[in-house]
Formats: structure tokens, C-alpha cells, sequence
């Protein structure tokens, strides 16, 4: 089989970013991937764009976005896997490189956000379960639907509320050190878990805000990102799942079990184990999900996610360090936007270029795990230098 | 970079959907009649929530209806503070899934209980209700 490297990452400012239309916000990070590249754009043959859409104006997002950046008569077509949609574009990206139809592929993920109301918004995604039986008559939310599994969770493992506070200030942490990022302050624990309760037992500091912003990868085939980089990035391993929109179908709320297969499968393709990662990326949309993230990938047994918080194992110098660019939580996470801007962190780290963020990397693996909707779609996608 | 200069859009658009249940509306009957059913295979026995005319498991579209409930008991629960656009008119609510002797659960509203007396593990019970438009919809109750 062919392999596939990232040969190019661009990454846009997250954060409120009114002073860009959707179009203008995905060139940002589409520029930079072409530049990192050093690639000729008229020789990228498929542009797949992942966004969830449905909060900005414009309906048919991928054909506006490549027509503003010159990118014309490329294959193309908008991939939606709700809140991993990036991975999904990654995926399909990657995919048209492997079947020989391209040589050189880029995936685009982008959301605008705050294009309508706060309270809209949390309706559009509120939605995004099963409409008839979760939202038309009680009105969930994002937040609710993890809070049903942070109770299971603390129930269950004993976890606390102050384990999940403890996600947020690392998220903050490191988001205070990416100047792209949403949120570039430090926290306290004491903030954490006196902010507003929006669904017992969440709090404000548990759940990512909603953001505007935009990353780009470009990929290649293996002969080709020879001839353009010293450093490509591989892509050893794929996996994905999913699971029932109807939560109450799940057979328990102490973790995703579209995670666990897709890890199973990623980690099987790419011939690596848990203990072999070196950084990683997890979908910590909500600060429980990064608990569950550490348990669903095997980086700890079942139920012990919070002591894994607790022992800083997930800190840098700590066993595993995760979401060093501030994650979900603090860089932001523009629902379609997350997968894609996941891969181009973790490539920077595998470059050695996340600056003062950077993870040591012995064995040159680097994982990144996108989560969309509650475990709805799971994709897991493993990077590595060799 | 962020100024706030916005073009405030002109146009709105309102969305309202008519969700077909033709296929299921008996479910919605029943609960007109204080019954909590669903539909059970009549090839592989499959019993589903949300009901559903063709079988998830073995595609038959031979099915009938069967009682559920309505004794439960609580798997999991949030208190919602913060709710959606639409529900800006109601109180905070309390979403609770629980589950029926056979293992089949089902998600709605717990009322008639202050949030903090919620505990996993609790006995409920399945209880009919109308919206103050006319539509049935359920909710638990403590038993
Ligand atoms: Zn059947």
C-alpha cells in the first residue's frame, strides 16, 4: 500500500472572529498550508471541506471557500461527521491519495459560529441528537448530554467534579502558551469549580466555547512528499465508528464506545499500542470527555481517567501529554474545524515545532481523537515520523 | 483583527417541521390513553425505543405493539440551567434516563422532584403529559 504524509499545515486565530466572512476565515489557514507545503496550488487536485454548517450564511460551503482562494475545477464536496468533521475531510482526503486518483490532496476545516445568538446556537446544537426523542419535547443540550455521563462517571468511578475542573486548567494552561488560541489565560482550580452551573454537574469551565475558526493539511503521496519535505508526517492508522443518536439506546454513560472501536482499529493499522504514544490530541469538548478520552484510548484502565488528571500524567513531562495546544477547551473548537486543526498540532509536534509547547518524542507517534456529537462518529487517526 | 463590523442580514427564516409518525402514531395514541408501548418484532422479538416499523435487527416490517413500563429506575440524570432558544419560556428541567425491567431505556424530563433529591439508582415511574399546544409526550416521576 501507498502511504500518505501531511506535507503542509495552516491553522487560522479560533476565537470570536467577526471581522472575517466564512470564506476569508478558511484562507487564512488554506495560505498557510500551501506555503508550509511549498506546493503549487493548481497542482492540489482535491479539496475536501469539513464543516457541520447550519449557523453561517452560506449553504454550499466548499465550493465558496475554493472559489475564493483560486481553487477552481478541483474535486471537491463538504464532509459532515458533526464535531469531527475535520477527521472525517482528513480521512477523505487521505483516501483519494491512497486509491491513485490524486497525488496531492488538502482537507479544510471550517466553522462560523457566532454568526447567530449564544441561545441559537446552543439550539442548533442541542439538535444534533435524535430530534423527535431528545430535543423536540425536553430540550437537550451539548452540555446535557455529557453531563448524563459525567453522573454515570462520578456514580460509577467515584470521579469528581474537581477531577473534571482539574481538565480545564490544563486546558488553560497550555492555551495561555498558543497564541492562536481562544483563550490565552491561566485559571485557578477555585474559578474552575465556582463558574456557572449550565448542566449539573457541569459548570462554564467545562465546555469548550463556541468558536470561529479554520485549519488546513495538505497531503501527498509518498513520492511526492519525499520530493517537497525533509519532515512529512505520515499517516499510519485510520479508525472510526459509530454509535446510536438515540443516547438512550448507549448500554452504559461511562464512555464512548465508538471511541474504544476506533482506536482498536487505528491502533491495529498502525501497528503501534497506547504506551507507544508519544502526544496526543483528545476530544475534550466537555471536561468528563477527556477523562473518558483516556480510558476509551487505553492510555489508563477503565475508571481511572481522574487519577490520571490528578497524577499530571497528561501534563508535559507527564506519561502521556494531551491537548498541549489547549484543546477543545481553551483553543476553541469550531465544530468542523476541530479534527483538521487536531492533525495539524500533532504534526507539529512530531516536527519538534510546538515551540514552548513541545512534547519529547521518542518513538515519533502522535494521536489524534476527534469525537462527534456524543460518540455519535468516533474517528482516531495516528501520525508518525517513520 | 476583531473589530465588530457586521453586515446585520435582512432575511430570516423561520423552521418548522411536520414530522411524519404515521407508521408509529399509535405510540403517540396510547399515551393519549395513559399506555407507555412500543413496538416488538413479531419475526426476531426485537423490542425497540423509540418505536420503529422496520426492525433495526432483522429488517422484517412485521411488528406489534408492547407494554413498557411503567416502573423504571434512574441510570443517569443532569439538571439543565442553561437551555435552548426554544425553551426560553420554561424552568430549568431535570433530564433523566431510565431504565424498564428488560433493560430497555428511555430519556424525558423527571418532574415532581427537586433536583438535588435525584439519585442514581432511584425508582421511577413513566407518566403521560400534554404540551399546552395538545401533543403527548412522557415523563418520569418518582415511584
Ligand atoms: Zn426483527
Amino acid at each position: 500500500m501507498d502511504r500518505v504524509a501531511v506535507v503542509g499545515i495552516g491553522h487560522s486565530k479560533f476565537g470570536r472572529r467577526t471581522d472575517v466572512n466564512v470564506a476569508e476565515l478558511a484562507f487564512e489557514s488554506i495560505k498557510k498550508a500551501v506555503d508550509d507545503a511549498g506546493v503549487n496550488k493548481k497542482d492540489i487536485q482535491n479539496v475536501i471541506i469539513g464543516s457541520a454548517g447550519g449557523w453561517y450564511e452560506e449553504s454550499l460551503p466548499a465550493v465558496i471557500v475554493n472559489e475564493y482562494a483560486g481553487l477552481d475545477g478541483v474535486g471537491t464536496m463538504r464532509v459532515e461527521a458533526a464535531c469531527a468533521s475535520g477527521s472525517a475531510a482528513v480521512k477523505t482526503a487521505y483516501n483519494s491519495i491512497l486509491s491513485g486518483e490524486a497525488k496531492i490532496a488538502m482537507a479544510v476545516g471550517i466553522e462560523k459560529m457566532t454568526e447567530v445568538d449564544t441561545l441559537t446556537s446552543i439550539e442548533l446544537i442541542g439538535r444534533a441528537g435524535s430530534y423527535m426523542w431528545e430535543f423536540e419535547n425536553f430540550g437537550m443540550t451539548f452540555p446535557a448530554y455529557y453531563a448524563l455521563y459525567a453522573v454515570a462517571h462520578m456514580n460509577k468511578f467515584g470521579t469528581t467534579e474537581e477531577d473534571m475542573s482539574r481538565v480545564a486548567v490544563k486546558a488553560h494552561h497550555y492555551g495561555a502558551m498558543n497564541p492562536l488560541a481562544q483563550f490565552q489565560k491561566e485559571i485557578t482550580l477555585e474559578k474552575a469549580m465556582g463558574s456557572q452551573v449550565v448542566s449539573w454537574p457541569l459548570k462554564l469551565y467545562d465546555a469548550c466555547p463556541l468558536t470561529d475558526g479554520s485549519a488546513s493539511v495538505i497531503l501527498a503521496s509518498e513520492e511526492v512528499a519525499k520530493g517537497l519535505t525533509d519532515t512529512p508526517i505520515w499517516i499510519k492508522g485510520v479508525g472510526y465508528s459509530s454509535d446510536s443518536a438515540n443516547l438512550s439506546r448507549r448500554s452504559d454513560f461511562v464512555g464512548l464506545q465508538a471511541s474504544v472501536d476506533a482506536a482498536k482499529r487505528a491502533y491495529a493499522m498502525a501497528k503501534v499500542t497506547p504506551d507507544m504514544v508519544d502526544v496526543a490530541t483528545c476530544h475534550d469538548c466537555f471536561t468528563i470527555a477527556e477523562l473518558m478520552a483516556y480510558e476509551d484510548l487505553g492510555f489508563c484502565k477503565k475508571g481511572e481517567g481522574a487519577k490520571m488528571i490528578r497524577e499530571g500524567q497528561t501534563e508535559l513531562g507527564g506519561r502521556i501529554p494531551v491537548n498541549l495546544d489547549g484543546g477543545l477547551k481553551a483553543k476553541g473548537h469550531p465544530i468542523g474545524a476541530t479534527g483538521v486543526s487536531m492533525a495539524v498540532e500533532i504534526t507539529k509536534q512530531l516536527r519538534n515545532e510546538a515551540g514552548s509547547h513541545q512534547a519529547p518524542i521518542k518513538n515519533g507517534v502522535g494521536l489524534v481523537h476527534n469525537v462527534g456529537g456524543t460518540g455519535h462518529y468516533a474517528y482516531v487517526t495516528i501520525l508518525s515520523r517513520n | 483583527m476583531e473589530q465588530d463590523q457586521a453586515l446585520h442580514s435582512r432575511r430570516s427564516i423561520t423552521l418548522k417541521f411536520d414530522i411524519p409518525i404515521s407508521k408509529t402514531h399509535e405510540f403517540w395514541d396510547a399515551l393519549r390513553q395513559s399506555r407507555f408501548v412500543t413496538t416488538k418484532c413479531k419475526k426476531c422479538g426485537q423490542v425497540t425505543f423509540p418505536p420503529q416499523a422496520d426492525c433495526p435487527r432483522c429488517m422484517s416490517n412485521e411488528f406489534e405493539w408492547a407494554d413498557v413500563g411503567p416502573d423504571a429506575t434512574l441510570v443517569t440524570y443532569t439538571y439543565v440551567q442553561v437551555t435552548p432558544a426554544s425553551f426560553a419560556e420554561n424552568d430549568p428541567y431535570i433530564i433523566a434516563i431510565g431504565e424498564f425491567a428488560g433493560g430497555l431505556k428511555v430519556l424525558a424530563w423527571l418532574e415532581g422532584i427537586p433536583h438535588e433529591k435525584a439519585k442514581v439508582g432511584m425508582k421511577l415511574k413513566v407518566e403521560e403529559r400534554t404540551s399546552k399546544e395538545g401533543n403527548p409526550f412522557y415523563v418520569f416521576v418518582p415511584a
